[in-house]
């Protein structure tokens, strides 16, 4: 008997890619979907998700081309990056069907917590439901390699769930401001990070904040919305700013790493390493959304007829039509803070700081809509600077000491606010049970 | 059947929440329609007979579908009264 549940935990769940596939069909069965949309649902699903993990290699690529420049500019002795992790293709291969399968689970939990308590919110943010338990299974297996999952899987379900189910309502009184209605909540990685913005927000406002809505901005700005191309942009002047500086340096290391492109003009090299790392995040995107794009319906489907009055907590952009320039305010506090920090950082614990501009936009943004709110303009330039602080350290201390043996390259770019918060505290309770 | 394109900044979260509230409005309007979600970027060179947006993106998309442009993506009467207006 044991060896039918042992080829089960080996060929099913242990195969990311079936689990997924098993978790999508019986979602498509519950909706009483079409054969033909079980079937192509299905299948979309196990391709995006192995999508990820092509990206995910493009991206890590990249990675070891930038963090190695920039330790050089700001002449950091050795490479600051942890090395021989696993990265997020092997980690995937290895524990994607645990991630599937603690999202289903903890998709369970938040329901079951909708339905019996006061918190009515159901979390339908579905890429960041995946990076979000990526990211803590990532924490407890550094900590402890060999953990058994039959522990973790029901412990960190409980936890997503509880999180899934508080974050949005935390940040609902404002919610409420912001848009007029109750009738649709926030469940976003920024939520703790939108609601320090909005509480700190009224201490730079005075007594009557200007709101950033009265003020005029440029249409010209709306190219920022696209993601690839700001991406593209700011890691391709990052990376031609810091091949000129190792070009100028001249030192031996320096010498080293212009070596490396070859035959080729090392600005040029750097260009096109920099736009790899747009195009690795834009594949991994594009996989996420195949693969979610599946799941979420599925679970919101199930959600309807469990929870009556059920509150949706969705993605971030919600909140930026009720304050467009607010976002902007946000993004220039996050992007300027960021850049900040990066100095900062470089300079004194000797970390590269990834700024990357999905997070360092979408956080900036939501927290400077929240910090508009009680403050004004100045409110949402500290929002953005808040969010650019809990990222830029919280990668750091991710990065460096909570996971560096297995996915640091996903914390430097796809990790962010409330991951950075909560991750410590995932740290320690595993250590303690260590 | 027609190709209906949700689209939002990022592709992920936003787009899909509007192609769920789309599919649920079309289904309450008794049309089929094939509806995708995707980012503004992939969305130029997806095929799609209408496209289902922000105004803030109006200057990002470029193609040849009709473009419709709602407010609030968690809005299914903006929604529907958007949706009635073109398909109906």
């Amino acid at each position: 008997m044991s060896n039918v549940f042992l080829w089960i935990a080996n060929n099913i769940f242990g195969v990311p890619a079936f689990l997924i596939g098993i978790i999508v069909l019986l979602g498509l069965v519950l909706q009483k979907s079409d054969i033909s949309k079980i079937i192509s649902g299905t299948l979309k699903a196990i391709i995006g998700f192995l999508i990820i993990n092509i990206g995910s290699d493009i991206i890590v690529g990249a990675l070891n081309v930038f963090q190695p420049m920039w330790a050089e500019v700001f002449g950091l002795s050795s490479n600051t990056m942890p090395t021989g992790f696993m990265g997020f293709d092997k980690f995937n291969a290895t524990f994607g069907g645990y991630i599937a399968l603690i999202m289903t689970l903890g998709f369970l939990v938040n329901i079951l917590l909708a339905r019996f308590t006061k918190f009515k919110f159901i979390y339908l943010t579905g890429h960041m439901m995946f990076w979000t338990t990526a990211v803590f299974l990532g924490i407890i297996t550094h900590v402890k390699p060999d953990v058994s999952m039959t522990l973790v899987v029901p412990i960190l379900s409980i936890i997503m769930g509880t999180y899934w189910t508080l974050q949005p309502a935390l940040t609902q009184k404002y919610m409420v401001k912001i848009t007029g209605t109750d009738s649709v909540a926030l469940g976003h990685t920024v939520g703790i990070g939108a609601w320090l913005s909005a509480v700190l927000g009224k201490f730079v406002g005075g007594k009557n904040p200007k709101s950033s809505e009265d003020i005029k901005i440029s249409e010209k700005l709306s190219f920022l919305r696209d993601s690839n191309v700001i991406t593209a942009l700011t890691m391709g002047s990052l990376f031609i700013i810091g091949a000129i500086v190792l070009m100028l340096k001249g030192t031996d290391v320096s010498k080293e790493l212009i070596a490396a492109a070859g035959t080729q003009n090392f600005i040029i090299y750097s260009i096109i390493e920099s736009i790899k790392f747009a195009a690795g995040i834009a594949v991994v995107l594009f996989g996420v959304r195949l693969f979610i794009g599946e799941l979420i319906p599925a679970f919101k489907g199930i959600s309807t007829k469990i929870v009556p009055g059920a509150v949706p907590a969705i993605d971030a952009p919600i909140v930026y039509p009720y304050a467009p320039n607010a976002v902007i305010f946000g993004f220039l506090g996050a992007f300027i803070g960021g850049l900040i920090w990066m100095v900062i950082l470089g300079n004194t614990v000797g970390y590269v700081f990834v700024p990357t501009m999905i997070v360092l936009f979408f956080h900036g943004a939501a927290a400077g809509v929240f910090g508009n709110l009680t403050g004004g303009y100045k409110g949402a330039l500290l929002g953005g600077f808040i969010i650019a602080t809990i990222v830029a350290i919280g990668q750091f201390y991710t990065v460096m000491y909570l996971l560096p043996s297995t996915i640091p390259d996903t914390a430097a770019w796809a990790a962010d606010t409330d991951m950075f918060i909560i991750g410590p505290v995932l740290y320690f309770i595993t250590k303690i049970f260590r | 059947m027609k190709n209906i394109l949700c689209v939002c900044g990022l592709g992920q979260g936003s787009s899909l929440l509007l192609r769920m509230n789309v599919e649920e409005v079309l289904k309450e309007m008794g049309i089929k329609a094939n509806v995708d979600n995707a980012d503004v970027s992939s969305a130029s060179s997806m095929k799609a007979d209408y496209i289902i947006s922000n105004k803030v993106f109006a200057g990002e998309i470029r193609s040849d579908a009709k473009k419709i442009f709602v407010e609030n993506y968690f809005d299914k009467d903006e929604i529907r009264s958007a949706l009635s207006k073109e398909l109906l």
